[in-house]
């Protein structure tokens, strides 16, 4: 016992003088951890050979993740994760990173690239003590992947985050991403004219996981069916949307589909003059099939519309 | 009355080697962050992480207890239970630091303790992690997790009995995590062992060595499991251990303060646990249920009289949260052990059941109130039939991730 004490202290401070370059290098990253679904997507359209496991469905809340032994696994293997930062997996990445003991996907390491920190983020707020606020992100909204601009920011900067740290990928990553880029800005630019006539609505939701959406479509969300950013919505606090339910409604109430509908429904039963639940994915359902993230926009844009009064002949 | 291991004082035992190697490995770590520091400065990041930097935090833990649980941390009446002041964050590169200051009540007077403070290593290869410093053991399922996190009032029976609520102490741990689909995690760690039994041989050198294995994965979308073995040897639990016991017996349900300790030691504490997870698509936020099974068993009991005498311990807990901000659970604990007077033994058992309901408005608070029944309980003198407790839980600032 005694020994093996012994050898395992010598093996530790040996171990703690082991150069950090020590970890494995290979020329691109062959296995690519996604916290959510649509990076998974997007390593998909940059790295189309690279084994990529999204550790988030569309069914899931982002924020409120395990650090379940599964994801431990995956991440212990990864040369690559690519997170949304901002606190959004806030609550069980840190635990991921610490159980894996993968020294290339922690913070600060070539294999951790968070997409927050490539772009602006709307609505920041003051870091707060009090334990009544909700959850409060002080580098703003996270849930940015909603933005077709925004997305190709991140898109870009992953690519050049690629080249830069796996130089021997480089040109083909570029190409990919050149691809992606011009495919894009047409799809979003007949996607903004599709969309027109959205443009200027108001919208009640459910948290603020389509902020970016509204934003970039021009809408305006007008309810917010949590009482406090985070926190379920409650009795009290849907009673006082129905008693403040304006005589020109929002075009519809819009959950996403990790959400419980129930609390939408209530209100869309009662509230006079009658408007939609609308159950929206917050993100890509299937991150691995070819064009998912148009798929994923399209589907939102379209559901939109649907609920647009039709023009009158 | 020595036993044979316990006399092998020459040659280097684990504490003696904890003491030495700690400078060596802290001075290591520091000089190794301080030149990591400079390399850093040549990949520049766009921004900085928006998830690295000093966090801190507090949680204050408050409970009313209708009576005082057996071996359990809590006074009877209102008291401020685990409450922490923490501070994690990463040094350089390469390390990664936290520290926690716990207070706690006991007997009307406020007591404080450090209760973590280490530095870990971020960036060994080959799935290697090292930590030294003063830190929650890993056996178990329970002992690692933050108190202010688990789901009933108090400690299961067999931690209270077996481990001192929850074993923390000074020492280093190497852990390692397997490459492979599934979680695989084999860890070792050294602790000088005075947090377990501080009165057994003051003096002594021998400590504790714990070894642990995790294994765990999904099955499927809906469910999640991990499941855990763990061998902790204690070398200062000796006759030594004799002379408090009898106050142990004498006091029933008293304890050693904060100080810990376990109220029976013993050469070898060998743990098994089981969680089981149930979340609709993988998504707990709005309803789970958790399951966690564990059992402990001690032997090489220091005591002649106490030979042969179980000493064992299990607990299943089933917590369901059916809303967002709701959750309900019960508890099963089950204690047998001994306590030895001469050449004696009085039985020591404990047949504790409890159940809770507890409202979490937001991850930061919760507000819980449970009910607890002993029946049949042997060897404790002010084991309460019954009691109830009320106990909310609030954190400011800085949270941290939990574990699964």
């Amino acid at each position: 016992m005694r020994g093996v004490l012994h050898i395992a202290a010598v093996g530790l401070c040996s171990l703690v003088l082991w150069p950090a370059v020590a970890a494995a290098q290979t020329a691109t990253p062959v296995r690519v951890f996604a916290c959510e679904p649509e990076w998974a997507a997007l390593a998909h359209e940059l790295l189309p050979d690279a084994q990529v496991f999204s550790a988030t469905t569309v069914l899931q809340d982002p924020h409120h993740i395990e650090a379940r032994p599964a994801l431990i696994a995956q991440l212990r293997q990864a040369d690559l994760a690519v997170c949304t930062g901002g606190g959004l997996e806030a609550g069980w990445l840190p635990a991921l990173q610490q159980r894996a003991g993968n020294a290339r996907v922690q913070d600060g390491a070539k294999g951790m690239f968070y997409a927050a920190s490539h772009v602006s983020l709307i609505n920041p707020q003051a870091a707060t003590l009090n334990p009544f606020a909700g959850d409060v992100h002080p580098d703003g909204n996270p849930h940015l992947h909603a933005d077709p601009e925004r997305l190709a920011m991140v898109a870009r900067a992953l690519s050049a985050h690629v080249q830069r740290h796996w130089p021997a990928s480089a040109a083909a990553v570029s190409a990919r991403q050149a691809a992606f880029e011009v495919r894009w800005s047409s799809h979003i630019a007949q996607l903004r004219q599709r969309a027109h006539g959205l443009k200027g609505q108001a919208v009640a939701a459910q948290h603020s996981s389509f902020a970016y959406l509204w934003d970039w479509l021009g809408m305006q969300q007008v309810m917010d069916l949590e009482p406090r950013p985070g926190l379920p919505p409650t009795p009290s606090h849907l009673n006082g949307l129905l008693q403040r339910w304006p005589a020109s409604p929002p075009l519809a109430v819009v959950v996403a589909s990790h959400q419980d509908p129930r609390s939408g429904r209530w209100l869309t039963d009662r509230a006079q003059p009658a408007r939609p639940l609308v159950v929206l994915p917050a993100t890509v359902t299937q991150p691995s099939a070819p064009r998912a993230l148009e798929q994923w926009f399209d589907h939102l844009v379209d559901n939109l519309i649907r609920q647009l009064p039709r023009p009158t002949p | 009355m020595r036993t044979p291991i316990a006399n092998s004082t020459n040659g280097r035992s684990p504490a003696l080697a904890c003491r030495q190697i700690l400078p060596a490995v802290l001075t290591a770590c520091l000089l190794w962050s301080a030149g990591s520091a400079a390399a850093q400065t040549v990949a520049p990041q766009p921004r900085p992480m928006p998830t690295s930097g000093w966090q801190f935090g507090a949680v204050i833990d408050t409970a009313y207890m209708g009576k005082g649980v057996p071996l359990g941390l809590r006074d009877e009446g209102l008291g401020l239970g685990h409450s922490d002041l923490l501070a994690r964050g990463t040094l350089g590169r390469h390390l990664a630091g936290e520290a926690i200051l716990v207070g706690a009540t006991h007997e009307g007077k406020l007591e404080r303790q450090v209760e973590k403070f280490l530095v870990e290593t971020r960036t060994l290869p080959a799935g290697l992690q090292a930590r030294a410093g003063r830190f929650a053991s890993q056996v178990g399922y329970l002992n690692e997790q933050h108190p202010h996190a688990d789901d009933f009032v108090e400690r299961p029976a067999m931690y209270r009995a077996f481990l001192g609520h929850h074993y923390f102490d000074d020492g280093v741990r190497l852990n390692w995590t397997a490459p492979t689909p599934f979680y695989l995690q084999l860890g070792i760690e050294a602790f000088s062992g005075r947090k377990l039994s501080p009165d057994g041989m003051r003096r002594s050198r021998n400590g504790v060595t714990t070894f642990t294995s995790k294994f765990g994965s999904d099955l499927g979308a809906n469910q999640a499991w991990q499941a855990g073995a763990a061998l902790l040897i204690n070398r200062r639990a000796s006759a030594a251990e004799h002379d408090d016991h009898d106050e142990e017996h004498g006091h029933g349900d008293d304890h050693e303060g904060h100080g810990h300790g376990a109220a029976f030691a013993g050469r070898r504490l060998a743990m098994l646990d089981l969680a089981w997870k149930w979340a609709p698509n993988g998504n707990p936020r709005q309803q789970q249920v958790r399951v966690v099974l564990e059992h402990a068993r001690l032997s090489g009991l220091p005591d002649a009289a106490l030979m042969g005498r179980r000493h064992e311990g299990s607990s299943l807990s089933v917590v369901w949260r059916f809303r967002p901000d709701f959750e309900a659970g019960v508890r099963a604990d089950r204690l047998r052990a001994g306590f030895a007077h001469d050449d004696d033994v009085d039985p020591a058992r404990l047949n504790e059941q409890a159940m809770m309901l507890v409202y979490k408005p937001s991850h930061r608070q919760s507000l819980r109130l449970q009910w607890t029944t002993n029946r049949d309980a042997q060897g404790f003198k002010y084991a309460a039939r019954r009691l109830v407790s009320l106990q909310y839980v609030v954190a400011f600032g800085a949270h941290g991730a939990h574990n699964f």
